[in-house]
């Protein structure tokens, strides 16, 4: 292999960078309508949501644990935000910072059991997932809040050309996630954690203060792509959220993040969840079977995988 | 600033790790603080430096009584400490690692031009040939041990703690830092400096303290009163004598294992080594000289590049450990009993058994407990392993019985060839005379061993030839005539002659 | 020189205070539940709801020893209600579409099962990668492959002894289900306390790498856990057939996720590997559907079923752990 390639190979998100020009390229050919201002606008508001509960998980992976409560929290704040703009009347920009405190309760909650206990992050947040699960129908009773502030759903729809407003926040969100974990102190923090907590614990950074940063944070976000997804739909469905989990391990780990932690990688998120939104873009257009979509999503984990270990082996780390 | 540990204890499941152990360390002196494996050096600093928490007595700093609850808290009050083990986070870079816990920033973000001025300025007091902006997971086990005391060097500490700092690093780097310590030291740092090397000892300590088994045997003794004899005496609790083992028969003309020209992938080259039936083959090296890597890449064949290996007279490529037992025979007992050895959650009775549950089973595959309870009884009878019940967690077993049970199961496994890497570290010197006697045993009964060890005295009393490893080369054989100053000479003077070579 | 002197006697097997003290904790609480409910609502006992409990027991039994039997190996199978569907649909397949009969069918999708929990094992061992990933990743394949193959249609003309197999009643309140779910269960009981195999798992489990130096084929041992949580997966996804009648594409898939959790962490199962609680699984799963079941006949609202199995499974991990502490602290083998 020639040495420019595989140096270029060698670079963290350089295979998605090259699947996303390759797919992208391969659309533009076989459907003439995907580079419709309409179609990329609908495609990039697709990612909207998948970016932040991506962003999510990410945080949590970052530190060598998981949140399974990361939909949960979603279908939770989901409707505690549509309900009490409906039921009572409170404003919408007051709704907002409201709802995003509830998540960010949601994830001290988690950080607070996970850091106390000492019990392994899967099962807390597998146990609180279910019991927010439970709040949320409980309340709900599985019927949507409907009557949303047009203001709301009005965003949702808004664009300038093929830019949905709906994504400005994911990439803010993106772009202050770059910053906190490459430039942050904090950031640099809960990384060395997730690296080596022992190691990390030595140097006097405190575990409990990175467990619950990091799990606040994930909560925090999940609110977000709630309210995102709120205004999206145009309505507050408490099934929001119900199918964010195996997303939100794909693409963080398509992206390059380690499961053990210490590494993530924003952009490699970015890509992936571009990648899987352009896949599921395409096949609509090309009028491919929809069920390939889980298919292939299945097999980018899987080359995605492999592609990570092939560097590490080849850069001297394996 | 200086240092008090007065009568400090600590026990952990199974093991009175420390006794009632007290160390004063004054400003501006090196103190060493030395001991056999497992004589709770380790624990001592750690007790220190705020990760472990002492049963009883008491530290003081200055005149003034401290519990550190954490790490922060010694780092905060003035202490640093170097582990043994490496503490460092393999995805960031040197610098980072170095800074870590007072990353500098400008504008609130992180400046990583002034990370990377300030690691040069520690590295390059010890070594100018690593990049401050390499990932740490790139760089070689010496070069992060360069890292780990850069970093301990830079926090400018009044009250430095060094355990077995020199362990990976050479000697070039070693004089650098003794160059270094002395220079703190004249500064006024207090400096506690764990090691079992005497040499280095010799070369920069004031005073000493010695440990054996959790307690004192000396406490800051100076050390222009101090002698090799003395000093060693005072570690092993004997002068250095050499157990006297019976006469055993080695058939010389059977060879059960044989290595011809072996090279392999980690670096050995042209490796000649004949194990005959009944024989305790040595195999003597410093850390780092190979020894172990070579006993596994024989056992896994995967890792060898070159020459032949031959078991019982035939060429043979082992594929993993589960093909040189089933097939081959062949046992490994490994210097790692806690990670490698054994399943610490299991219990005895499972730990031992687990290289015969094939055996055990029947046609279906179930095996009767009663039939492996017996199976297990006469090795646990034999091997003398004080426990309970057979039902009790290996974890909670001392160290000395944990390693029993570790070569518990190889006996049961009736493995003809067993290769034991460093089997008495960590291990009061009670079971280690008994472990001494009973490989000594086995060998007697037709067992043929490869004995891998650091320990000058153990190799001299058991091994019938010594084979010397240095920086994954055989550089000598040297034949075993039981005495400790004509055999030990030996062997040193090899690695010497090679060290000279090297230059 | 008889047992006795190590603390054993040869009659009684050796009793572990951990395990068994956890178990009676669940069964305490479980009884308690069943009294509590069956004082507030007399249709608890019934032979009916009996019989409806029971079924939905013996699927989520065989859900619960799916993933159990992978927690073993110290990993975790993503899969399970994956291969569960695919299973379902081959059967389904089998059954009506090729027309072969229904042992042969199910047998079918019982050995795909099994090769694709093979394939999971597979993939596992020769990359070293995660079981989480890659199990994650065929989740996706499998299902994917599964909606593609079939389109997503469900088979419903199935040979009528399917349907009657599920409702069928011993004893009137008894599935003929659930005694195939204690059957496995003494299977696998028998497999991890008595069985080579199952003591190299374990030992596997706990310390691959011990255990690798102690001449276990860790590798053989992990993937034959994986095919076996196939077979499992596909066994429970033939049950979900006889109590339907008919082969869904819906079923399985991220249904099954919680569940096949609950069973074994509520019983006892460690997630770190290295040990198994096959009774502790079966009462978990018991304690889950009793609730559930609970709240139905009680007619509390299905929908805060899940808020009181999250608090219930936060409070079974919460004992356990101190369970636990207690148990190092006085030197008892869990």
């Amino acid at each position: 292999m020639s040495l420019w390639l595989r140096r270029l190979l060698l670079v963290e998100w350089s295979g998605l960078a090259a699947a996303i020009v390759a797919g992208a390229g391969a659309l533009a050919f076989i459907a003439p309508n995907f580079l419709t201002e309409f179609n990329l606008y609908v495609m990039l508001r697709s990612l909207s949501v998948p970016l932040l509960v991506a962003f999510a998980q990410m945080i949590t992976l970052g530190v060598g644990q998981m949140n399974i409560a990361v939909g949960a929290i979603g279908g939770l704040v989901a409707i505690a935000f549509g309900g009490m703009m409906e039921v009572y009347g409170v404003p919408l920009g007051l709704a907002i910072p409201l709802a995003l405190a509830i998540g960010a309760l949601s994830g001290l909650i988690n950080g607070l059991l996970i850091v106390r206990t000492g019990i392994n992050a899967f099962i807390i947040t597998l146990a609180t997932g279910s019991a927010f699960t439970g709040i949320n129908f409980g309340i709900t009773g599985s019927i949507p809040f409907y009557k949303m502030p047009p203001a709301l759903s009005g965003f949702g729809d808004q664009h300038w050309s093929a830019m949905p407003y709906l994504l400005v926040a994911p990439l803010i969100v993106a772009a202050l996630l770059g910053l906190f974990f490459s430039r942050l102190a904090p950031g640099r923090q809960l990384l060395a954690f997730g690296g080596n907590p022992h190691a990390a614990e030595l140097s006097g950074i405190s575990r409990g203060r990175v467990v619950m940063t990091a799990h606040v944070l994930s909560g925090l976000l999940a609110a977000v792509a709630a309210v995102l997804a709120v205004a999206q739909l145009g309505s507050a469905q408490p099934t929001i959220g119900a199918d964010w989990l195996l997303l939100s391990f794909a693409a963080p780990i398509i992206g390059g993040a380690a499961l053990t932690g210490g590494y993530i990688s924003v952009l490699g998120t970015m890509f992936a969840v571009f990648l899987i939104g352009l896949i599921q873009n395409g096949m609509v257009l090309a009028k491919v079977d929809p069920y390939w979509v889980q298919f292939v999503l299945g097999a980018l984990i899987l080359a995605a995988v492999g592609l990570n270990r092939w560097r590490a082996v080849n850069s001297g780390t394996a | 600033m200086n240092l008090v540990i007065e009568s400090v204890s600590k026990s952990f499941p199974g093991v009175r790790a420390l006794d009632g152990v007290s160390l004063d360390l004054k400003a501006g002196e090196i103190h060493a603080l030395m001991g056999e494996n497992g004589a709770g050096k380790s624990t001592l600093i750690k007790i220190v430096t705020g990760l472990y928490r002492p049963d009883s007595g008491r530290v003081l700093l200055d005149g003034q009584p401290v519990a550190f609850g954490s790490p922060r808290d010694a780092l905060a009050a003035g202490v640093s400490a170097v582990h043994q083990e490496r503490n460092l986070i393999p995805r960031f870079s040197v610098g980072e690692n170095i800074l870590l816990e007072r990353l500098p920033t400008r504008n609130g973000l992180v400046d990583y031009g002034a990370v990377e001025r300030e690691a040069r300025r520690y590295l390059g007091l010890l070594d100018r040939g690593i990049d401050p902006r390499a990932e740490v997971r790139h760089l070689s086990v010496a070069q992060m041990q360069i890292v780990e005391i850069a970093k301990a060097l830079s926090l400018e500490a009044k009250i430095l703690l060094l355990d077995e700092p020199t362990a990976s690093i050479t000697e070039h780097e070693t004089a650098a830092l003794f160059k270094l310590l002395k220079q703190l030291r004249n500064d006024g740092v207090a400096i506690v400096f764990v090691s079992h090397k005497l040499e280095e000892v010799f070369a920069i300590a004031d005073r000493v303290t010695v440990l054996r088994d959790g307690k004192n045997v000396a406490t800051g003794a100076p050390m222009a009163e101090m002698t090799r004899q003395k000093l060693v005496s005072l570690m092993i609790g004997r002068e250095e004598r050499v157990a006297q083992m019976g006469e055993r028969a080695v058939d010389r003309a059977q060879i059960v294992l044989e290595a011809r020209g072996l090279s392999t992938s980690l670096g050995h080259r042209e490796i000649d080594l004949a194990l005959h039936r009944g024989e305790i083959l040595g195999l003597y090296g410093l850390v780092g000289a190979g020894r172990s890597e070579l006993a596994r890449a024989m056992l896994g064949a995967g890792r060898i590049s070159g020459g032949e290996l031959r078991v019982r007279g035939e060429a043979a490529r082992i594929r993993d450990m589960h093909e040189a037992l089933a097939r081959f025979r062949i046992g490994y007992v490994s210097e790692d009993r806690k990670q490698e050895g054994l399943i610490l959650m299991h219990s005895i009775k499972d730990n031992v058994a687990i290289t015969i549950w094939r055996r055990l089973a029947n046609a279906l595959g179930l095996i009767n407990p009663r039939s492996e309870t017996r199976a297990v009884a006469p090795f646990i009878r034999r091997l003398e392993i004080r426990a309970p019940s057979l039902g009790q967690p290996v974890g909670n077993l001392s160290g000395g019985n944990q390693q029993k049970v570790s070569i518990a199961k190889w006996l049961a496994a009736n493995a003809d060839i067993l290769i034991i890497d460093e089997p008495t570290v960590g291990i009061d010197i009670k079971t280690k005379t008994y472990l001494h006697e009973l490989i000594g045993e086995i060998a007697r009964e037709g067992v043929s061993i490869l004995l891998i060890s650091s320990d000058m005295a153990e190799m001299i009393t058991l091994a019938d030839r010594i084979l010397v490893m240095h920086g994954f080369r055989l550089v000598g054989e040297v034949a075993n005539d039981h005495r400790y100053e004509t055999t030990s000479q030996a062997i040193m003077g090899r690695i010497h002659a090679v060290e000279a070579a090297v230059g | 020189m008889t047992d006795e002197a190590f603390g054993e006697t040869p009659a009684r097997r050796r009793v572990n205070f951990g395990v068994v003290s956890a178990q009676l904790g669940l069964v305490l609480i479980i009884a308690g539940f069943w009294t509590v409910f069956s004082i507030r609502a007399p249709g608890f006992l019934s032979s009916f709801n009996l019989f409806t409990v029971g079924r939905a027991l013996a699927i989520d039994i065989v859900i619960g020893f799916a993933q159990m039997v992978v927690l073993a190996t110290g990993g975790m199978n993503l899969s399970v209600g994956a291969i569960g569907v695919c299973a379902v649909m081959m059967g389904g397949y089998l059954m009506q579409t090729l027309g072969l009969p229904v042992p042969v069918a199910m047998a079918g999708a019982l050995a795909l099962g099994g090769a694709l929990g093979w394939l999971n094992g597979f993939v596992i061992t020769r990359t070293g990668v995660n079981s989480f990933i890659i199990t994650l990743a065929s989740a996706n394949l499998f299902s994917g492959a599964m909606l593609i193959v079939t389109k997503a249609v469900p088979l419903n003309a199935l040979p009528p002894e399917v349907g009657a197999f599920g409702k069928a009643r011993i004893a009137g309140f008894v599935s003929p289900l659930l005694l195939i779910a204690l059957g496995i269960c003494a299977v696998l009981f028998v497999l991890y306390r008595y069985s080579a195999l199952g003591r190299n798992i374990l030992a596997a489990g706990a310390n691959a790498r011990a255990a690798a130096m102690s001449g276990v084929p860790v590798g053989r041992v992990v993937t034959i856990s994986h095919g076996l949580s196939g077979v499992l997966a596909a066994i429970a996804g033939m049950m979900v057939v006889t109590r339907l009648g008919a082969a869904m594409p819906s079923v399985g898939g991220d249904d099954w996720l919680l569940p096949s959790f609950l069973g074994p962490v509520l019983g006892g199962t460690l997630l770190s590997g290295g040990a198994v609680a096959v009774v502790g699984t079966m009462l978990g799963a018991l304690l889950v559907t009793t609730i559930r079941s609970g709240l139905l006949v009680l007619q509390i609202g299905n929908f805060w079923l899940q808020l009181y199995l999250g608090l219930i499974l936060l409070l079974a991990v919460l004992v356990d752990r101190y369970r636990a502490l207690y148990a190092e602290r006085h030197g008892i083998a869990r």
